[in-house]
Formats: C-alpha cells, sequence, structure tokens
C-alpha cells in the first residue's frame, strides 16, 4: 500500500447546495500534499469527510486501507485532524490539555513519554503551564500542532494551520510539519495561501467551486502553465476550466 | 443620534429573534393560563361545599343553629342542596362512609344532650370531622367550613351567655386520612405541614434542572466554538463513550447539587421545626418517609436528572457557539417550572385529565411529586412514574447516541434534510403570492 489516502469522486451536499462535486486524487505515504483554493472553494468539507466527521454523499475515501465510511473507527485510530480555528479547553493548563489528549492513545509511562515528546514540539517554555485561554494565537497553533502530532498518526490533516499567523510563527509551524514529514508521517494539508503551499507541499491539488481544477508538484504546475508562481497558476487555471465549461 | 438608532437596532435584531421571542411567548401565555386555573380552583373552594350533620341530641336547636350559620356564610346556597342531617349515632368508618355517600368533605357531629347542656350552663359536646384530600396549598380549604361554623357557635353561645370558657368541647374533632383519624387536626394543618416540606421538592428539582441544563447546554456551545468538539470527535473512542461520559459527569454534578439542596432542606425543616410544622407532627399521623421510599425518590430525581441531561445534549448539538447556546436553555426551564408549580399549588389529585396526562409526560412531574405520593401511599403514582422516566431516559438517551452519530453535529441543523425542505416549502409559498 503506497498511498496513504485514495478520495475517488466525492461528493457532498449540503441541504440543496452541493459543495464539494466529485473530488479525486490520492495522497501517497510520507508526503505534504496541499489542497488549496480560495474561501468557500470546498477544502474544509473535503477534509471533514476524510475525518469521518461529514457523512461523504457520493464517492468514497479510503485512508491507509480502511474505508471512512464503513471503517470510521480503524480510520480514526490511523489519523489526526486539526480543525481550521480550533481551540483547546479553556479550564486546562497547556499541559493539562495535552495529558487529556493523550489519554486517548496511551496510559501510564507511555502516556508521560507522548506528553513530554509534545510539549518539546509545542515549545511553549514554562507557558505550558499556563491555562490556553491566555495564549496568543501562535502559541494556541502550536500547542495544537503537537497536540495533532503527540500520537505519530499515519494521516495528519491540518486545516489552514497557518492562517492567521505572523510570519514568525507561520515559518515555525512550517517547520514542525517539514519534520514530521520527515519522521513518516503523511501530512495532508489545505490553505488559501499559494505562495506558502509552494514552499511547504510536495504536490497540491487546486480546488475551486467543489472541483479540482489542476493537480501536480508546483514546478510541474508552473512549467505547465508558463507561470512564475503558483498564484498565477491559480487564476489561469480557473480561466481555462471556465473556458472549458 | 442617527449611529445610536444604527447601532441599537443592530443589537436588538441579534436580541430580539423569533426563537427568544418566542419562548418568551411560551412563557406569558403559560403564567396566564395557570394564573387563571389558579383562580378557578380558589373559587371552587371559596363555594358552598357539602355538608354532613350528625345529630346525637334529642333536639332539633343545634342543627338549626349550624344551618342558619350556614345560610349566613352562603346566602345563595340552597341548604336543602349543601346540607345532609341525619339522626346519631353516627361514627368512625360508618361516618366516613355516610360523608363519601353524601359527598360532603366535612361533617359536625353533634353530642347527646347540646342543647339541654348549654342552656344550663354546662358545655355542650359538638366535634368536626373532615375527610383529608391530597392537593396543593388550595385543596383542603374548603372543608374548613365545619370548623368555622362550630367556632362561630362557640362565639355565639359564650357572648349569649357571658361564659369566659369555651361553650362547646370540641376535643373529639379529628380528620381522616390513609385509613386512619388524626385526633385534633384539621385538613388545613395537615396540608401546611405537608407542603411547607414538600413544597421544597419540586424548587429544588426545578433548580438543579436548570442550573445543569444550561452547565450541559453552555458546555456544547463552548466546545462547538472552540472546535474541540471536532477534534474529539475523530479521537479513537466510540461516540457512545463520549456521550455516556458528558452524561455521567453532568448527571453526577446534578445528583451533588440535588443532594446539598436536600440536605439544606431537611435541616431547615427539622432544625427549626424538629419536624413538628404548625402543630402537627407528620410522623404521628403515619405521613412518614422511610429508607425505601428514599431510594425510590433517588431513583427518580436520577432518571430525570439523565432525562434532563439527555434532552440538553440533543438541544446543545443545535447551538453554535457559547451565546446561542444560552437561549436554548430556556426551553428546559420552562419544561421544569410547568410542573413545579402546578404541584406546588395544585397538586395532583383533583386536577382535570387532560392536565395530569400533560403533567405525567413531562418527566420532572415524576420526582417534583413523589415525595407527596410516597406519604399518601400512592404506589401506583410512583412506580408508573419510574416506568416512564426508564422508558423516556432511554429513548432520550439513545437519541443522543444517534444525534452525536449523525453529521448534524458538524454541519448545524439548517442542513437538515427535513429543515431544508421546510423552508424550500415556505419560500416556495412567498414566491408564489
Ligand atoms: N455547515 C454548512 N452548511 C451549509 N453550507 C456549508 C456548510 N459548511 C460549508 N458550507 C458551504 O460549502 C462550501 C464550501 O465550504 P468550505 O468547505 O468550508 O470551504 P473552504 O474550507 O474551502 O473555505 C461553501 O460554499 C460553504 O458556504
Ligand atoms: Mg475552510
Amino acid at each position: 500500500m503506497t498511498d496513504a489516502l485514495t478520495v475517488a469522486d466525492v461528493r457532498k451536499v449540503y441541504g440543496d447546495r452541493e459543495a464539494v462535486r466529485g473530488i479525486s486524487f490520492s495522497v501517497r505515504e510520507g508526503e505534504i500534499f496541499g489542497l488549496i483554493g480560495p474561501n468557500g472553494a470546498g477544502k474544509s468539507t473535503t477534509l471533514r469527510m476524510i475525518s469521518t466527521l461529514l457523512r461523504i454523499s457520493s464517492g468514497t475515501i479510503t485512508v491507509c486501507g480502511y474505508d471512512v465510511a464503513t471503517e470510521s473507527d480503524s480510520v480514526r485510530s490511523v489519523i489526526s485532524y486539526l480543525p481550521e480555528d480550533a481551540g483547546a479547553y479553556k479550564d486546562l493548563t497547556g499541559r493539562q490539555y495535552l495529558r487529556f489528549m493523550a489519554g486517548f492513545f496511551a496510559d501510564g509511562e507511555e502516556l508521560e513519554a507522548m506528553v513530554d515528546r509534545a510539549i518539546g514540539f509545542a515549545d511553549l517554555g514554562d507557558r505550558i503551564d499556563s491555562k490556553v485561554d491566555t495564549y496568543s494565537k501562535g502559541m494556541m497553533r502550536r500547542l495544537l500542532i503537537a497536540r495533532a502530532m503527540m500520537p505519530s498518526p499515519k494521516l495528519a490533516i491540518l486545516d489552514e494551520v497557518t492562517s492567521g499567523l505572523d510570519v514568525v510563527n507561520a515559518y515555525e509551524i512550517r517547520e514542525i510539519i517539514r519534520d514530521i514529514a520527515r519522521h513518516g508521517v503523511t501530512v495532508l494539508l489545505s490553505s488559501h495561501n499559494m505562495s506558502e503551499v509552494e514552499l511547504l507541499c510536495e504536490r497540491v491539488a487546486m480546488i475551486d467551486g467543489g472541483r479540482i481544477v489542476q493537480m501536480g508538484t508546483p514546478e510541474e504546475l508552473k512549467r505547465r502553465f508558463d507561470a512564475p508562481n503558483l498564484e498565477e497558476v491559480f487564476i489561469r487555471a480557473v480561466r481555462e476550466a471556465e473556458g472549458l465549461v | 443620534m442617527n449611529h445610536l438608532l444604527n447601532i441599537t437596532k443592530k443589537e436588538l435584531r441579534e436580541l430580539l429573534t423569533p426563537s427568544s421571542v418566542a419562548s418568551v411567548l411560551v412563557v406569558v401565555v403559560l403564567f396566564a393560563a395557570l394564573g387563571s386555573m389558579m383562580s378557578g380552583q380558589t373559587e371552587s373552594a371559596m363555594a358552598p361545599q357539602k355538608l354532613l350533620v350528625v345529630n346525637n341530641d334529642s333536639d332539633d336547636w343545634a342543627v338549626s343553629q349550624i344551618e342558619s350559620v350556614y345560610g349566613a356564610t352562603y346566602p345563595d346556597a340552597d341548604l336543602s342542596e349543601y346540607i345532609t342531617v341525619v339522626d346519631g349515632p353516627l361514627a368512625g368508618q360508618d361516618l366516613v362512609d355516610r360523608m363519601v355517600e353524601v359527598g360532603a368533605g366535612s361533617a359536625i357531629v353533634i353530642g347527646e344532650g347540646f342543647y339541654s347542656n348549654v342552656t344550663s350552663h354546662r358545655t355542650g359536646e359538638m366535634y368536626a370531622t373532615y375527610i383529608y384530600s391530597s392537593g396543593g396549598l388550595f385543596g383542603n380549604l374548603s372543608s374548613a367550613i365545619a370548623g368555622s361554623i362550630i367556632s362561630s357557635l362557640n362565639l355565639a353561645l359564650m357572648t349569649d351567655q357571658g361564659w369566659t370558657e369555651p361553650a362547646i368541647d370540641t376535643g373529639a374533632s379529628a380528620t381522616y386520612i390513609n385509613g386512619d383519624f388524626a385526633s385534633g387536626v384539621t385538613p388545613t394543618e395537615i396540608d401546611s405541614a405537608v407542603s411547607s416540606q414538600n413544597m421544597m421538592v419540586p424548587l429544588i428539582i426545578m433548580i438543579v434542572i436548570v442550573m445543569i441544563g444550561s452547565i450541559v447546554i453552555s458546555s456544547m456551545g463552548n466546545e462547538k466554538e472552540n472546535k474541540t468538539l471536532e477534534t474529539l470527535l475523530t479521537m479513537p473512542v466510540k461516540r457512545t463513550t463520549i456521550v455516556t461520559g458528558k452524561l455521567l459527569a453532568a448527571g453526577i454534578t446534578g445528583l451533588v447539587f440535588g443532594a446539598a439542596y436536600m440536605v439544606g432542606m431537611m435541616m431547615y425543616t427539622n432544625g427549626i421545626m424538629s419536624g413538628t410544622v404548625s402543630g402537627v407532627n407528620l410522623a404521628d399521623i403515619g405521613l412518614t418517609i422511610d429508607a425505601f421510599d428514599w431510594v425510590l425518590i433517588l431513583i427518580q430525581m436520577f432518571l430525570a436528572i439523565l432525562a434532563a441531561l439527555g434532552i440538553c445534549m440533543i438541544m446543545g448539538a443545535f447551538a453554535k457557539n457559547y451565546k446561542s447556546a444560552q437561549t436554548l436553555t430556556l426551553p428546559i426551564s420552562v419544561l421544569a417550572m410547568i410542573p413545579m408549580f402546578v404541584i406546588m399549588f395544585m397538586g395532583w389529585n383533583g386536577l382535570p385529565l387532560v392536565l395530569q396526562a400533560v403533567l405525567f409526560i413531562i418527566p420532572f412531574t415524576h420526582p417534583m411529586m413523589v415525595m407527596t405520593n410516597l406519604m399518601f401511599g400512592d404506589m401506583t403514582l410512583v412506580y408508573a412514574g419510574i416506568a416512564y422516566l426508564a422508558v423516556f431516559t432511554v429513548a432520550v438517551i439513545l437519541a443522543t447516541v444517534r444525534l452525536y452519530k449523525s453529521d448534524i453535529l458538524i454541519t448545524g441543523i439548517s442542513q437538515n434534510p427535513y429543515v431544508v425542505r421546510m423552508k424550500a416549502a415556505f419560500s416556495g409559498k412567498k414566491n408564489a403570492e
């Protein structure tokens, strides 16, 4: 099994609005894969379906060989999902939050080791023992990404993980993600920031209006459209797609 | 000024949402209905009531005195319809049977030689017998007529004859309750003793339900706002475990609060009144709660709390954030307040059947009246309550688990196919006109 994730012709209908209109792609093991597209393109919806949170209207998703619709318990044991704009339980300190979440994966010494490793990832110094509602956005994001990486998942699903962060924090989060991938974790992330994705991802899928308009490595895409950056690629790809319709 | 108007308008639009206005309207209608029902209850308590007079005296003088006091109290009443006079002797169970037969809640028994005694400077015997009916604050007002007739007769005799001692010996007055006679006690006294103990129970249960309800709903709102729920739902744990964990924690909190209030209430009644309220010791007249009764009470309370929590978790699923969660606590509060007011002021017995049915369906009614029912031995109602609560609670918990397995929690209710269809039908009509 070389694909950590396959998404085949997946659709999601909210009431009478189709948010995802037949998306297919696959992510190889150990790869950093980016879903990029503007707000409302359907990125979060796709990630939530992969994370077993949303029912798939049609199509199939397989994570490490497990079907998301029928084997959601097994899927949940190999993924780590970090929602967009997520927070933590206000009454807990960073350490207590990590310990609570680690409790779902381990106990005893193993749990302590897991928490210690996550505290290292988060790198919050002695603020790890402050209540999380005193954290800045950057600190919170580091805590959460440490939480997501803590159980050594096979597939990490990160929704807009750097959005709203300053350049330094965003840079550090990207470093953490690269580090994770180096340790063999497959990463699927979404972003509306094309230049960031260009820096980070080995392959990207551009989605717009619930459809994939282009897919490939950043280099391939730039070559294909003879564009200096992914932003230009996206604009041209969307125009091309609209021209075809 | 324009800015003020602008801001005020925007704030009002946020605060006066259709759902908040609707819930306030529900409360208003509820209170209005309750008020009219209660005034009906007091009116019927003030209406003339049937009275049985047992005459053991060879003379009819006392009977005519009773009739004239009755007639003065209720000038419009047709005496022959309301007063039944029988010759004695008639006492004990036979007397009660006869009272039930003629539909009288109270009886006056005139002692032998009453007339000749009071006219020759001796006390005459005349006493009241009541049948106790449990039923809220106003339940037994009507039976007070016998007592007040006797005391006004006594007063008249004393003034007439210039006595300083009572002219009438009422020592044999008693109330028939739970198949026994409690001597020297009136139903009104029993009522006030029972209700000062049992009024607290509905109140405590209402408070506990509202409190834990708002805790659960707000915590759900918080989880939504911080997306911690989304994270939690992707953990490798069964949804049932998540639901059970939340229910258990809130249930224990509810029981701790409830128990604390209960202890407070018992210290209040025991400490200040040492079990004797308004001169009546409930234990003396057989109105007691034993250990087994307490077990039944706790079972009912725990089931009702679980049911409330289940309802709240379902409501909480529809909360978008902490703020919207707050308005969602209103339905559960109303649901807890309806039975509280009705049970407090009217009691269960004597309610119209429709109201009894409505109350029975509301799960919180049962623990609110369980203490009274246990005291008066209404075991059918107690066990039926437990059975209903059990079924209700299981159903609510199953519904909660189902909800947690669906994706309504994430997408919100507006994506529910049923709601979408309703919306479509609604806007379809608008377009058509
Ligand atoms: N719970 C929901 N109910 C209805 N529509 C939704 C819901 N969530 C997302 N959508 C719609 O689905 C589309 C895709 O949204 P989303 O997946 O959040 O986009 P992205 O993450 O790419 O910004 C948008 O048009 C959005 O309005
Ligand atoms: Mg999104």
